[in-house]
């Protein structure tokens, strides 16, 4: 954490997350596409993850769940640790080594998206929440998913400036 | 390539434990939390005005786009009831009045006795998971966490989950960690088998209470009773749940909450639960009532 306030991210990510954080209450809250609420923050730690790694997507979503925790209210760590994972497991999917096209990234994006808001329910389990999703579930991941999918063009460019992630770094080994 | 090295796996572990010891640490209340989450909501605050002035001109087109037909349905529907509700209304303040004199008489409270607020909603819960709104009123407004919010009508609608100065977060009855303690009315046509002659007889009355909890949005909330009492078995659909008050209940009695729409027998001693069919309608606030009441036991502290 100490290296990333030294070499800049984390102001980036705080930035942007107070950003998303806006739009995630006034925008998303109201155009709510299947009555679902398209999660900004979320798809953007997932494209922090898909745009550099597991270790930088995990801790980029950690800070950014941690935000959305004190801003919106939800209890403290809850979502850091579901986008924590989200971020996390979009940045595996760099661990396989293939170029890293937009498609691929947006799939990336969507895997930990998908992950993240369904490990919300487990969290809310977990806190004390009885029974706290039904069949709505069903709804919800298939659009929150869809919704990171389609946001990763934008979102995986920004996510590279906001960790300085440099071209080289994407490269797969061996390409021109 | 191994997926999982070592010092990721370190890394992952380390973020998961610090989230579960916050998440810890914040539900058996903190108050340095509360102070961060403060400042956190100052510093977002300019950035949440901003993007409301950006997207609100979005919102509202997308919005005027998509529920034109309706609104105009609803209109011409609401004109008609109007109509039809005018007379009602007068019978009925009427009565409302009648009934004030009454309980002032006996020296009791009803929900028309407290002091209310009323707010506009500004904003709709940012999660999948949460059934919450926030209102335009707050502390300066004598907005206080736990107060109980009906809508325009009297039906409870939530209780305020956190205050700050010019607005206020409302848990909706329908989000999973709600609960309130209800009694739930019945008013009995038969007694001992015999039909009572509604022009020379009071109906029987049977109060129930229990524990309403929200389910989320999609299902009914539901309540389970606290004891078992000569009452099971006669609630029925269409009997109405109102508030059950109390020392320690946040909302204060005799809030409507709305009508018994099931009744569910579970197997063994688990007993009945009954789903409730709420009086306001959820989906269309745009106005809610915030009753400016404490319980004694909050004030006292």
């Amino acid at each position: 954490m100490i290296n990333a306030l030294r070499h800049g991210w984390l102001p980036r990510v705080v930035l942007i997350g107070f950003v998303l954080v806006a739009v995630q209450t006034t925008l998303a809250a109201d155009m709510r596409p299947f009555g679902v609420s398209v999660q900004v923050v979320l798809a953007f730690a997932a494209a922090v993850g898909a745009a550099s790694d597991a270790d930088r997507g995990a801790a980029a979503g950690f800070v950014l769940g941690l935000l959305y925790d004190l801003v919106i209210g939800t209890p403290v760590g809850a979502t850091a640790l579901t986008m924590a994972m989200a971020g996390h497991v979009a940045g595996l999917g760099r661990r396989f080594r293939v170029e890293p096209v937009w498609w691929i990234l947006a799939a990336f994006t969507a895997g930990g998206a998908l992950v993240g808001e369904g490990l919300v329910p487990v969290v809310r389990v977990f806190i004390g929440e009885a029974d706290p999703v039904g069949w709505r579930i069903a709804a919800v991941l298939p659009t929150v998913t869809v919704a990171a999918a389609l946001l990763s063009p934008v979102m995986v460019p920004v996510a590279r400036w906001a960790l300085s992630v440099r071209e080289s770094e994407l490269k797969v080994p061996g390409d021109a | 390539m191994a997926l999982y090295s070592p010092g990721r796996r370190r890394a992952i572990i380390l973020l998961a434990v610090t989230s579960v010891l916050l998440l810890t640490l914040d539900l058996r209340g903190n108050r340095l939390f509360d102070a961060v989450r403060s400042a956190a909501g100052a510093v977002a605050d300019p950035f949440q005005t901003a993007a409301d002035v950006v997207t609100s001109p979005i919102s509202r087109a997308v919005r005027s786009y998509r529920d034109y037909d309706d609104l105009l349905a609803e209109v011409t529907d609401l004109r008609s009831q109007v109509e039809a509700q005018r007379a009602a209304e007068i019978a009925a303040q009427n009565a409302i009045i009648e009934n004030q004199d009454l309980l002032a008489l006996e020296g009791l409270e009803s929900v028309a006795s407290y002091d209310s607020v009323t707010a506009r909603l500004v904003g709709q819960s940012p999660t999948n998971f949460d059934q919450q709104v926030e209102i335009d009123r707050g502390s300066v407004h004598g907005i206080r966490v736990g107060m109980a919010a009906t809508g325009t009508g009297v039906g409870l609608v939530g209780k305020v989950t956190r205050v700050s100065p010019q607005s206020s977060v409302i848990m909706l009855v329908t989000d999973p960690s709600y609960a309130v303690p209800v009694k739930i009315i019945a008013g009995n046509d038969e007694v001992g088998g015999s039909t009572i002659d509604a022009d020379t007889a009071v109906p029987e009355v049977i109060r129930e209470t229990g524990v309403l909890r929200g389910r989320g949005d999609d299902r009914l909330p539901r309540v389970s009773f606290v004891a078992g009492s000569a009452g099971f078995g006669r609630i029925s659909a269409g009997d109405t749940v109102f508030t059950a008050g109390g020392s320690t209940s946040l909302a204060p009695p005799n809030i409507p909450v709305g009508t018994v729409a099931n009744v569910i027998t579970r197997p063994g001693t688990a007993g009945q639960e009954v789903e409730v069919e709420l009086v306001s309608d959820l989906e269309r606030l745009q106005f809610v009532r915030i009753i400016l009441y404490q319980p004694p036991t909050e004030l006292a502290e």
